[in-house]
């Protein structure tokens, strides 16, 4: 039997793609994929989006994988900057939504989108303000009420400064950050920690958490609750520019041997059908425009004015931003004496 | 003492390119540049000052509770071999689990309505939790053996206080010592009990070394720290083989936990368990939470949309067991050669507990690109991880081994394979076993090696909750809270049934 079966398991490609943590996708639909093209495709998980991409940049040349998935718009810039990564116009390209092609090089393509957003405990504020404005979150009444994630240690979290870059400017952000430590922000290391132990849904004591727009989407999805509830419990709280836009990206990876099973495999990750299981699988929203979106995402709202920084702005500044960050909010310096010794 | 070498010579070759090699490339990368202003900065010498602090108050604290408790173990009480088992337990259970259960109890909303998220507290209480066993088990295996010399001591007219100190510490240094350098080790290379529990202020050097390097790529930075780490993780290491050296003590028989009668076995079994409760009284909060929904114990099996339950406990299961066939040799040949005459590879078997996993991680792609998905990695990174562990049990049963009985053999004529067969392998049995369950232990819930190094289709436990916890929602949540508990559940039964096997001899 095995012997017999021999032949066609040698004359397979293995196809290497290395995700972040967080990949999911419809394993009937990678099956098929598997069937239609003679491919195994093999699936590692690097870790954050960020520790991911750096373990790419470190095996440049001798490759890990052959395809990387998962590198956003905060990251990219590093990934051209290493040049791991081999350009591909995929035929699928003029489906996808032009404004997600930000590298005109187009070695990276764009998969799906989303934002990183406040996301708030409805329960708690019922019959209670939410904050107006971003700036509110310093004011007293909100005081205790904000956890945020660590942007050293996480990508939702490192989202979250950028956007109040964004919205504060080089002058503002810190002296925002510090007011925000002074009214009692708490920073956790990473997303489930903040979501899972710190949000009042989960018997936290915080009902504001820096989460996903489309987080309030999965909460009605996953529910328990017999009947299915007609809302979420949770909700987007979108203060004019306090959510993120983030892109992810597939590329790739200079030095593979398996380039042409690496070009169909990023032409179907962009195809219809895995573009349309991708939703509820990652939680983001499809890059292609003809991709029909499940019934539960009428709860994932698309923020009306997100924050953006363009990829060379974020590849300049980032490491600058975390460090001050850092200083102000974790070591306790004041964002003066920060800003001063720039 | 050449013959030592030669037995250590298979582990060796594996310590080099498993260990040395790709973290020697790490320190290398980064030496020469950055590599003063590291040290010299007052943030990180802040890290190296608590992750001492943290190291050595661990250890004290697992060793002034576990010296009373052992002494209660000496007798036979209802629940006895069950704490026994269970205090090893939550050294597999993954740390966001038992973060969860933490603040669920004595978090900002905690049942206690005590907060203790963020001190120092809540960080020593988890060292205890989750280091206790490691004391106490191999404590237990000791003192029974004690009563013997103990005895003699006291017929030749030593006071019992007098006993104590010249007889009983001696004897039983060894043993507190290695398995408290294990507790201080464990600590000081902490990683996810302060990330997740601590806050930001009371980071270890492995976290600011994983912060450094994995998120960063900050080289200089972390070889720096990485250098810091080992040197004092060496310091205390050569200082405990120092002091071991002088130690070593032939302990001859054993006993079974004595009988006591029925209401002061009753009253030690309330004690006992009552101190066990308390200690584990984060664990119990998870359980709580974990028979709030009881649809997740239906529907975690067979998800679809996540790794299934079921997929992950078969796998835990055939990996552990994969492992262990390799633990076995590498850890007998190992001990067997230490004691042998090869006192300075004490040292080196140890480095696997040392070494920061997340350097450990990126040095093995520096050094072997190559490297994918490959279940043998997988199955070579447990053997190192857990080895040492078995290890050290048994170093200390065979440095008691009794030298006449030795003698005797070798006098009789018997070789050595069969003085090892005959001799001395039943009498350290029981240690192997010990070392070989805390082994197992280690790999039931080992996560880091484990996420590095997978592929989808070989999701662990482990892997299937930290999954779970990347979504939001109801039903993801209370399926972690499910596993976890399954987790618990799984290593408590099979540590339950080693330890049977370790008495009923």
């Amino acid at each position: 039997m095995l012997l017999v079966l021999w032949p066609a398991w040698a004359q397979q490609t293995t196809l290497t793609v290395l995700t972040h943590d967080s990949w999911s996708l419809d394993k009937n639909l990678v099956a098929r994929f598997e069937q239609e093209n003679g491919i195994r495709v093999r699936f590692l998980k690097g870790g954050d989006a960020g520790e991911m991409l750096n373990k790419a940049i470190l095996s440049k040349g001798a490759p890990i994988a052959d395809v990387i998935y998962g590198f956003d718009n905060t990251l990219l810039s590093r990934a051209l900057q290493a040049d791991i990564l081999q350009p591909y116009r995929s035929p699928e390209l003029p489906n996808l939504r032009p404004e997600l092609i930000i590298d005109q090089t187009f070695r990276a393509t764009p998969v799906d989108f989303g934002y990183v957003a406040l996301n708030y405990d409805r329960d708690f504020f019922k019959g209670k303000p939410l904050p107006q404005r971003f700036a509110d979150l310093t004011q007293p009444e909100f005081a205790g009420l904000l956890v945020v994630q660590n942007p050293a240690t996480s990508s939702p979290g490192l989202a979250f400064l950028l956007a109040t870059v964004a919205a504060f400017g080089e002058d503002g952000y810190l002296d925002f950050w510090e007011n925000l430590r002074k009214n009692g922000v708490r920073v956790v290391s990473g997303w489930s920690e903040a979501y899972y132990t710190h949000f009042t849904r989960a018997g936290g004591d915080r009902p504001l958490v820096v989460s996903y727009s489309t987080s309030p989407a999965a909460e009605l999805y996953y529910s328990e609750a017999k009947p299915k509830p007609t809302e979420p419990p949770t909700a987007n709280l979108f203060l004019p520019r306090s959510s993120f836009f983030q892109v992810e990206y597939v590329g790739i990876l200079k030095g593979t041997r398996n380039l042409r099973a690496a070009q169909r495999f990023v032409d179907w990750l962009v195809s219809k059908p895995a573009q349309e299981s991708i939703p509820t699988q990652m939680w983001v929203y499809p890059a292609r425009r003809d991709a029909r979106l499940p019934e539960v995402f009428r709860f994932a709202q698309v923020p009306p004015e997100p924050a953006r920084l363009t990829p060379q702005q974020i590849a300049n500044n980032r490491e600058r931003w975390i460090r001050e960050w850092t200083q102000v909010v974790v070591q306790g310096q004041t964002a003066q004496a920060v800003k001063a010794r720039r | 003492m050449a013959k030592a070498y030669w037995l250590a010579l298979p582990v060796l070759v594996f310590l080099a390119l498993a260990l040395l090699y790709p973290l020697g490339r790490i320190v290398a990368l980064g030496l020469g540049e950055g590599f003063a202003p590291t040290l010299a900065d007052p943030y990180y010498r802040s890290r190296l000052v608590w992750s001492l602090a943290y190291g050595l108050g661990s250890s004290l604290l697992c060793a002034l509770v576990a010296l009373p408790l052992a002494y209660a173990f000496r007798y036979r009480f209802p629940g006895r071999d069950f704490w026994l088992a269970f205090s090893v337990v939550p050294f597999v259970l993954p740390t966001l689990v038992v973060a969860m259960g933490f603040l669920s109890l004595v978090g900002p909303r905690g049942l206690l309505g005590v907060n203790l998220y963020g001190t120092p507290w809540i960080l020593f209480w988890a060292s205890l939790l989750y280091n206790l066993g490691l004391v106490l088990r191999p404590l237990v295996a000791l003192l029974p053996k004690l009563s013997t010399p103990m005895q003699a001591a006291r017929t030749l007219g030593a006071s019992p206080l007098r006993a104590y100190l010249r007889v009983g510490i001696p004897l039983l240094a060894p043993a507190l010592l290695s398995s408290g350098s294990l507790v201080f080790l464990f600590s000081f290379t902490s990683f996810g009990v302060p990330l997740l529990l601590g806050g930001a202020g009371w980071a270890t050097l492995e976290v600011a070394t994983y912060q450094a390097l994995a998120q960063r790529l900050a080289f200089p930075e972390a070889s720096a720290l990485v250098l810091m780490q080992l040197g004092v993780t060496g310091a205390v290491l050569w200082l405990y083989l120092r002091l071991q050296a002088g130690w070593v003590v032939g302990l001859e028989g054993a006993e079974a936990p004595r009988p006591l009668t029925r209401g002061r076995a009753l009253l030690l079994s309330t004690g006992v368990s009552g101190f066990f409760l308390l200690l584990y009284s984060p664990l119990l909060a998870l359980v709580w939470r974990a028979l709030e929904r009881p649809g997740a114990w239906l529907s975690v099996w067979h998800n679809p949309d996540f790794t299934p339950g079921l997929l992950a406990l078969q796998n835990t299961l055939v990996f552990a067991a994969m492992a262990l066939l390799g633990v076995l040799p590498v850890g007998l040949l190992y001990a067997y050669a230490v004691w042998r005459g090869a006192r300075w590879l004490d040292g080196l078997g140890l480095l696997p507990l040392m070494v920061s996993p997340v350097a450990l991680g990126l040095g093995y792609l520096l050094v072997y690109p190559g490297l994918r998905g490959s279940i043998w990695l997988l199955i070579g990174a447990y053997i190192l991880l857990s080895y040492p562990l078995l290890t050290r049990t048994l170093l200390p049963a065979l440095q008691g081994l009794p030298r006449g009985v030795l003698e005797a053999a070798r006098v009789l004529g018997a070789p050595p394979w069969r003085r090892f067969i005959r001799v001395e392998w039943p009498l350290v049995r029981p240690s192997t076993i010990a070392g070989l369950a805390l082994a197992l232990a280690a790999l039931l819930g080992e996560f880091g090696a484990t996420l590095t190094l997978q592929r989808p289709e070989w999701a662990t436990l482990s892997l299937a909750i930290y999954e779970r916890l990347g979504r939001p929602g109801a039903t993801p949540f209370y399926e972690a809270v499910v596993l976890a508990v399954v987790l618990m559940v799984l290593c408590t039964v099979l540590l339950l049934g080693l330890q049977k096997s370790t008495w009923d001899r």
